[in-house]
């Protein structure tokens, strides 16, 4: 069998290694350079004491090199376009099922050691595909601490393998059920999109996230690369504060502000105290995920897509055996 | 002799047409069956309920002593070339004799290169590239080279020319005289049938009309002829099949051999095309008219 999967797959594997060949080159080439420029930066900077704002002035690597790393988002799609969606279609498509079902294997161990290979070969395809992301962006997480923001998360760490492993799977049951493989390519697709960005929306909720209230006359950035869900006004009431629509001190509208506020000494050195005091009584509210839950949601997320891939592979398989060929 | 294939009460639905009814048939081992009927009268179900590549909606079969299922060692022993000749397009015939090779316990790879040789089809070009002859030629030696014990065919001789096809059936009845081999196979072309064929069975409308040897089925039949008047007295002892009335005579074609005591009736022995004719055009089978028109006009046509 695993000589047939061979056969079948030859011209796809060698395809698929040579964009990794490709992408392992480019991404080597240029993640060598910006790790050079980036410690010579923070030498730089260290001897100048103005590390703080490094981030802001710092840019690494090419806007070109850039675009393809956050194109890898649609890396882990293609393995159930190109291999999982055909698996099982295209034989039903041109008959060539009632061939390799009537040689002395049985449909399982068929579709047992072809789906076995071929998800391997997507957990590779993703695997190396992050690691190389993952190495690549380690200057820029380092710089800009947004590890943890959606579109970069989706990149890196091991969420790209069970990306990759849903997408096949996605692509075998819809090959299995639509027994065509351009519609099957079409469900694969949006099905992919759609779960993707649905899990997306949930991630925030896997762990309750961190709340911190401080005044809003100090600042206040949560640890490291956290990420922030959201900051909230509230006033001396808990009341929620609009967000302003206009002139505000604080990002607090004036109108929730004494008149003191508004005198035209505001934006001068010194706020009137009356004012200062009204600030005081306004409290900020920060909810953030810190920084040190980063493996633990690249876990989670892990497990609902190789959940998700299980459940896909199991319909497929009922289906495939208990229909007539 | 064993008995090779043996079903009872067997039935296929598919949603609401039934595809075949209550299907009895019996084949002993080392006999050619040919598989008759009109299109549509079921028998690529028939042949893929065997294979087990379809599960009946009623009835039993026993395929070489078992139910047939996804299991090695029955499908070792079942060859099955399917009507539309399935082979990877892009494949190689020595691609696909890999496949076999990798697949199958036994697996005779010199015997498909050897007939493919004789034929003069190239080894090395894709599936794809060879005409619709040749790539019959390359299914049905990859059929033949797993070497089963029952060999079912679905109009394997529909796309060759008359020399391969009889050249194909000539090594069909070889293997079969070799020993250990059954086969059932589907056609249209009576004549190429009659030649190898030592079994029939006929399907009409999903139901089994004949099965049996050919030599009994026809000893078992007879034509009468006799002027035009009322047949109930044959029709006590026999069935008639087929009744064509003239205004002169009434020819009868009627199952059962009894001698005809009746002066006015003559007796002739009946062909293998005749008679099969005879019950792909009755009536009783629950064809209408029309129908059975354009049944008969298809039966002996090359596709």
């Amino acid at each position: 069998m695993t000589w047939l999967v061979w056969r079948q797959h030859r011209a796809q594997f060698c395809v698929g290694a040579a964009l990794l060949a490709a992408l392992a080159v480019l991404l080597l080439i240029t993640g060598l350079q910006m790790a050079s420029q980036y410690h010579s930066a923070i030498a730089a900077c260290a001897a100048a004491h103005s590390c703080a704002n490094l981030s802001s002035s710092l840019f690494l690597g090419s806007h070109a090199v850039g675009f393809l790393v956050i194109m890898t988002l649609g890396a882990p799609v293609l393995t159930g376009l190109f291999w999982g969606a055909p698996l099982v279609a295209a034989e039903l498509e041109t008959g060539t099922n009632q061939f390799a079902w009537m040689q002395s294997v049985t449909r399982k161990r068929w579709l047992a050691v072809k789906a076995g290979w071929l998800l391997l070969a997507a957990a590779v395809w993703g695997g190396v595909i992050s690691a190389l992301v993952t190495w690549w962006s380690g200057p820029d997480n380092a710089l800009q601490l947004d590890q943890f923001k959606t579109g970069r998360f989706d990149i890196m760490g091991i969420v790209p393998v069970a990306y990759a492993l849903f997408a096949m799977a996605l692509g075998i049951c819809a090959g299995v059920l639509l027994r065509r493989t351009l519609p099957a390519l079409a469900v694969t697709l949006a099905g992919f999109i759609a779960v993707r960005a649905a899990v997306t929306l949930l991630r925030s909720h896997y762990i309750s996230a961190i709340t911190v209230t401080h005044s809003v006359l100090s600042a206040y950035t949560p640890p490291g690369s956290a990420w922030q869900l959201g900051q909230q006004v509230v006033d001396s009431h808990g009341n929620l504060v609009a967000a302003p629509n206009g002139a505000a001190i604080d990002s607090i509208p004036l109108g929730y502000l004494p008149a003191s506020c508004a005198s035209p000494a505001r934006g001068a050195v010194s706020i009137l105290p009356s004012c200062r005091d009204a600030l005081a009584s306004f409290r900020s509210v920060v909810t953030y995920q810190p920084a040190g839950r980063y493996w633990a949601f690249q876990g989670i997320e892990t497990g609902i897509f190789v959940l998700l891939a299980v459940v896909l592979l199991a319909v497929a398989a009922v289906v495939l055996l208990r229909r007539d060929a | 002799m064993t008995t090779v294939i043996q079903t009872c009460g067997l039935s296929k639905q598919y949603r609401r047409v039934s595809a075949l009814s209550d299907c009895a048939i019996t084949l002993p081992e080392g006999r050619i069956s040919a598989l008759i009927g009109p299109n549509g009268a079921g028998k690529t179900t028939l042949l893929r309920l065997l294979a087990g590549l379809a599960k009946p909606t009623a009835g039993e079969m026993t395929v070489l002593g078992g139910v047939p299922r996804q299991d090695p060692a029955f499908l070792a022993e079942v060859g099955y070339l399917a009507q539309e000749i399935p082979l990877y397009r892009r494949f190689t015939a020595d691609d696909h004799i890999g496949i076999g090779a990798h697949l199958n316990p036994r697996w005779d790879a010199a015997y498909v290169r050897d007939r493919l040789r004789s034929l003069n089809i190239p080894l090395d070009r894709a599936a794809s590239s060879l005409s619709g002859g040749q790539r019959a030629q390359l299914a049905l030696a990859l059929t033949l080279a797993k070497k089963p014990r029952l060999l079912l065919l679905d109009e394997p001789v529909a796309a060759l020319d008359p020399l391969a096809r009889r050249h194909f059936l000539a090594t069909l009845a070889e293997a079969v005289a070799c020993g250990g081999l059954t086969v059932m196979l589907s056609s249209h072309l009576l004549a190429d049938l009659e030649r190898v064929a030592d079994h029939l069975i006929l399907l009409a409308t999903a139901r089994v009309q004949l099965c049996g040897d050919i030599d009994a089925l026809l000893a078992e039949h007879q034509i009468l002829v006799g002027p035009r008047k009322a047949t109930t007295a044959i029709e006590k002892t026999r069935t008639v099949v087929q009744a064509v009335r003239t205004a002169r005579q009434t020819t009868l074609l009627v199952r059962g051999n009894a001698p005809v005591v009746d002066p006015d009736w003559e007796s002739a022995e009946v062909g293998l095309e005749e008679m099969v004719l005879a019950y792909m055009s009755q009536p009783s089978t629950g064809l209408d008219a029309a129908s059975a028109i354009s049944h008969l006009t298809t039966v002996g046509e090359d596709q």
